[in-house]
């Protein structure tokens, strides 16, 4: 008990003491040599392989790759961002974070992240990107011109796939352009037949008639068009709050009507993905704006699985919505404890995408257990039975989850900022996969990341809360525009909005 | 020499300092029993609360905290307009909840106690048990497929087909304001309500069954027997359970999350979602000072109402509180 | 006499057929999980009967060997959380029903403030890390064993037991220890069953804790890991799996299963009356 004791006296001095920790980051990342670190420590989520999925391995192998040792704190991927919070409120940073881009901002205006703007500018890694069109995204995470992370790949965003089957049986031999012909097509899918099996069918669902977080607009492209409810950049420099602006309306007019009509689910109200995808695979709607690349194939193979054709299409996007959204990817920034900042990027997170050896492993893990190029029958005996010939890439089964096979490891081959040499995927990825992540690419412009100003900390909680009330309100008939509107200027949200565009604007 | 011993504690007179320590020493095998837990509250509860002092700071988990004095309580009594009816909703929602709850734990206790076939009765209890085990957000996702407005909805279906609505009229249960206070406490009933019965089943479990056969031959009836000897045998334990949830009616939060949408915010908000959203929908790192001084003041609400009905539970119970 | 039988009879016939049309209401939801657990093809809606019927959902948990350990950790953490918190609720509880124990209320109030009152995630954090419990699996285990709810709950059993049977425990000698030892505890088989089982199915479900406490996966539940298994498919960029529908209603029903082999071996105690008899006052 006494030791017990001791240690709780101790707990409460180290509290008192903490209050002091981290705020004083200017001491910590002088040195201008930037020497190789000899250990370092990161903090990841979990789109770094977990332990059961051969992390040990992985690591090993970075290890003798970079020449540096590595130790990984890796919680709980749902609970991440509270374990990243208690890590760095406990005072003890490790070298280098994996941040999303609210956290990213965040930390880089309180003065947690190293400024690698320098560091980048002058790095080989920046012309490598440039090279495969990769620069742009790392530019579009600046703030105020600096850079405090690194993303290792795009952030992926979604396109719209249209059931092959349910075209053929309506009788639709192109694929809408604009939303016209869109309308036509949502027409057909709610009152004709298109499963050919009579029953009742939606055209469109999605998870929420207004997404969780930035872009918002994703699952939905079509009805929002060149809406965007919430802060954005216009041409001219100046920031807007896209909520207040006629486009919006008209595309809250779109929304219900579609409801209205039948063609778009009441239940995107309340859907999660989850049911979404299920509804998908039981052939209740037809048209699903979802993520690109991977998982082309895995709507395809839950379809077939469930004895429906697979074959879907990737719709460009119609005249009006002109480009898919894509999401800001996370970014890998060093903290300021960090002692040898220079030596972690030049050591650590420039070969991550060297476009070689480092970032092959990082892309596809360890050979002979993430993936081979060794003869194997993969799920000998089952339905899923998969025969490779040596010297066929490709990826083994998964540790943790067995009946799937790994696909990638914290890069995803189709999103890379980088060219990777000999990359096996152009030989052997589906073709869904890469049609899907091609059209995306093509198409696409990424999320503008908006700044954190005190004014928008404090109101925009309650301003998006009241955004996402009403949208849903208007889009399900029980509040009219007009209304939906009225409501917005009483209950503060206009005096909210014009508030945070005004500290955007004056930053 | 122990006879001795008892009468000379109950005899000495109250007050005097000697005889307060001639208690403790009496009383020192308890005290010494005691420790475990006091050192255990003190570790665990009461070391952690230095944190209060962040609801007087502006605080986000990096720069030490800057004490901004009563700024965030001012911030969350007169800044948000959402603040007063998420916390109106909480008082609502889980007073009804709970008090729904807790009725039909009792009333399906008193018939559980009735059955007399041990087979049947354990098969009973092993179900009604079973949904206690399922995550709110399994829970969630299987409701809002028998609630939904379409044809898969199995509660829609068999209105359409009774004829009590149209089937073109289906009621979205979970989506409109005015029926999904209900829906929560019909999905809380189904869900808690067996579970709850345990501790009323243990309660009936420990009664002297020779009341009853006292009351047989009395000649009163099942019913009788039911209303005079089984439920007042319950009531302290209703009234325990009762204040016991009263404390943490202000935590109310996963439940309503996870049937809670965009469309039914107005009746559904309560005061932790309200500042979970606040917090998520921001775009910023939260502030903790801010969500700590809602806690205090969850804190105070639930203190309050605990004090007021340990009260009048100190008047039914001759001057015992509910600890 | 003959009439009142047959009136038994008509209400246990009503009061069972009642409970059946509760326990239907009850499993009609489940189920669907269970169809869905045994079903290899993905539907939203309900059905009946799996349309296409395998055991591939639990094939895959119980050829998966990483599913061993956490579920190793599970059963002694369970154990052993729900032992100690057995220890803590029945002494507290014990020493709170010393009406004239002097600090009583004082003690009483101590514990009570601790339900109401919290310092927040962070501060708790850092007391639980400065104790160096963050990633053990200790934890687990100590955090969570004072629960003064059920304290109060188990007082409230205490305080049925007849004042008499102390008073003879006192006069037979007995210390504080030994009466709730010899006294106490066999009296309350009721109550340390049904308080013993909420502990037990708290520690068996708990993954807040590990979510916010352990970073070192090797020390997860076997909640933790099916958590993982289920919303891994929820990251937009990690593959999806044929069978993730199947996977996941399989997953649940697999955390049910220890409970309903564990439960019918508590039944005898809530049953019968236990401390029946004991005392003829």
């Amino acid at each position: 008990m006494k030791k017990k004791l001791l240690s709780v006296l101790l707990a409460t001095g180290m509290i008192v003491s903490m209050a002091g920790c981290g705020s004083d980051p200017s001491s910590d990342g002088g040195g201008s040599s930037a020497g190789k670190p000899e250990e370092i420590t990161i903090l990841v989520d979990g789109t770094v392989f977990t332990k059961p999925n051969a992390q040990k391995e992985f690591i090993a192998k970075l290890e003798e790759k970079l020449g540096i040792k590595i130790n990984v704190i890796q919680p709980d991927h749902d609970d991440y961002y509270n374990n990243v919070s208690q890590i760095f409120a406990g005072g003890d940073w490790p070298d280098v974070v994996i941040l999303s881009s609210t956290y990213y901002s965040g930390y880089a205006a309180e003065g947690v992240l190293w400024d690698m703007t320098d560091a980048w500018e002058n790095s080989e890694l920046k012309q490598r990107q440039e090279a495969f069109n990769g620069a742009g995204v790392v530019e579009g995470m600046k703030i105020d011109g600096r850079l405090y992370g690194m993303p290792a790949a795009r952030g992926n965003g979604c396109v719209t796939y249209v059931k092959k089957t349910w075209m053929d049986n309506c009788g639709i031999t192109s694929v809408p352009t604009n939303y016209e012909e869109y309308l036509a097509m949502l027409e057909k899918f709610t009152t004709g037949d298109p499963t050919g099996t009579g029953k009742k069918t939606y055209a469109v669902t999605a998870a929420g008639f207004i997404g969780n977080e930035a872009p918002y607009i994703n699952f939905l492209p079509e009805f929002y068009q060149d809406a965007y409810p919430s802060f954005y950049k216009k041409d001219d420099g100046t920031w807007v709050d896209g909520f207040t602006e006629d486009s919006m309306k008209k595309a809250l007019e779109r929304l219900r009507d579609a409801v209205a009509k039948g063609y778009l689910d009441k239940e995107t109200l309340s859907n999660g993905t989850g049911d979404c995808r299920n509804k998908f695979y039981s052939d209740d709607f037809g048209i699903f704006t979802y993520w690109a690349g991977t998982w082309a194939t895995n709507l395809k193979t839950n379809l077939e699985n469930n004895k429906l054709s697979g074959e879907l299409v990737a719709l460009p996007p119609i005249a009006e919505v002109g480009a898919y959204l894509d999401r800001i990817p996370p970014v890998w920034s060093i903290t300021t404890q960090c002692k040898n900042p220079e030596g972690v990027f030049k050591y650590f997170i420039e070969p991550m995408q060297d476009g070689g050896e480092v970032q092959f492993l990082w892309t596809y893990g360890v050979e002979d257990i993430h993936w081979s190029r060794a003869a194997e029958t993969i799920y000998a005996g089952t339905e899923k039975e998969k025969v490779y010939t040596e010297g066929q890439f490709h990826g083994r089964d998964n540790l943790e989850n067995p009946g799937t096979q790994y696909t990638k490891a914290h890069i995803d081959p189709a999103l890379a900022l980088v060219d990777l040499a000999g990359d096996p995927a152009k030989e052997s990825r589906p073709a869904e996969n890469t049609a899907s992540a091609q059209l995306f690419a093509t198409n696409s412009v990424t999320a503008v990341l908006v700044p954190s100003t005190d004014v928008m900390t404090q109101y925009n909680g309650d301003l998006t809360t009241l955004k996402k009330e009403l949208i849903a309100k208007v889009a399900l008939g029980e509040m009219t525009i007009e209304e939906a509107y009225a409501k917005f200027e009483k209950d503060g949200g206009a005096d909210w909005s014009k508030k945070i565009v005004d500290s955007l604007n004056a930053k | 020499m122990n006879n001795k011993n008892i009468k000379t504690v109950a005899s000495v007179p109250k007050g005097s300092k000697k005889s307060v320590w001639a208690k403790v020493n009496r009383y020192k095998g308890f005290y010494l029993m005691f420790m475990p837990v006091l050192i255990f509250a003190l570790i665990f509860n009461y070391l952690p609360m230095f944190g209060i002092v962040f609801s007087v700071t502006n605080y986000n988990g990096i720069k030490t905290p800057d004490f901004v004095a009563f700024e965030n309580f001012k911030r969350m009594f007169f800044e948000m307009p959402k603040f007063w009816t998420s916390f109106q909703n909480t008082i609502v929602i889980s007073v009804v909840k709970l008090i729904l709850t807790t009725f039909f734990a009792v009333v399906v206790s008193l018939f559980l106690n009735e059955i007399i076939n041990i087979h049947f009765k354990k098969v009973v209890q092993t179900i009604i048990y079973l949904p206690h085990f399922l995550s709110w957000v399994v829970t969630a996702s299987l409701f809002t497929l028998i609630l939904a407005p379409n044809g898969y909805g199995l509660v829609n279906s068999f209105l359409v087909q009774i004829g009590v609505i149209d089937a073109n009229d289906m009621i979205y249960f979970l989506g409109t304001s005015k029926w999904w206070r209900i829906t929560y406490y019909v999905i809380n009933i189904w869900k808690e309500t067996g579970w709850q019965t345990v501790i009323f089943m243990a309660t009936l479990a420990g009664m002297n069954s020779e009341l009853y056969e006292a009351a047989s031959i009395d000649g009163a009836n099942r019913w009788g027997k039911m209303r005079f000897i089984t439920f007042p045998a319950l009531a302290n334990t209703i009234l325990t359970v009762l204040i016991l949830n009263l404390a943490k009616v202000m935590n109310l939060f996963e439940s309503v999350f996870v049937l809670q949408n965009d469309a039914v915010l107005d009746v559904s908000n309560v005061l932790e979602t309200y500042i979970y959203y606040q917090s998520f929908n921001s775009g910023a790192i939260p502030n903790f000072g801010y969500s700590t001084a809602v806690g205090v003041f969850k804190s105070i609400v639930g203190c309050v109402l605990v004090l007021i009905c340990n009260h009048w539970s100190k008047k039914v119970r001759e001057g015992r509180g509910i600890v | 006499m003959n009439n009142s039988r047959k009136k038994i009879t008509v209400f246990s016939v009503i009061n069972g057929l009642v409970f059946i049309i509760i326990s239907l209401i009850i499993l009609v939801p489940l189920w669907k999980i269970l169809v869905d657990s045994f079903d290899l093809r993905t539907a939203y809606g309900m059905k009946m009967w799996p349309e296409e019927f395998g055991l591939d959902g639990y094939k895959h948990i119980f050829s998966n060997v990483t599913l061993y350990r956490p579920l190793l950790i599970s059963v002694l953490t369970t154990i052993s959380g729900t032992i100690l918190a057995l220890i803590l609720t029945t002494m507290g509880a014990y020493v709170l029903i010393q009406w004239d124990m002097p600090g009583r209320t004082l003690f009483a109030n101590l514990l009570l403030f601790t339900m109401i009152f919290n310092g927040g995630m962070i501060p708790t954090y850092l007391v639980l890390n400065g104790l160096h419990l963050t990633d053990t699996l200790w934890v687990v285990i100590l955090y969570p064993a004072l629960n003064v709810y059920n304290l109060v709950l188990m007082r409230n059993f205490f305080e049925g037991i007849p004042s008499s049977l102390f008073e003879a425990a006192t006069l037979d000698g007995c210390s504080p220890m030994q009466t709730f030892i010899r006294v106490v505890l066999p009296m309350s088989k009721a109550a340390l069953a049904s308080i013993g089982l909420m502990f037990a199915v708290s520690y068996w479900n708990d993954y807040t804790h590990y979510r916010l406490y352990i970073r070192n996966s090797d020390l997860y539940n076997f909640q933790m890991k099916l958590r993982g298994m289920i919303m891994g498919s929820e990251l937009p960029t990690v593959s999806g799996n044929a069978t993730e529908n199947t996977l996941k209603n399989a997953a649940v029903i697999v955390v049910i299963v220890p409970f309903m082999i564990l439960y019918p071996c508590l039944q005898k105690y809530f049953v019968k009356g236990v401390n029946v008899g004991a005392v003829k006052e």
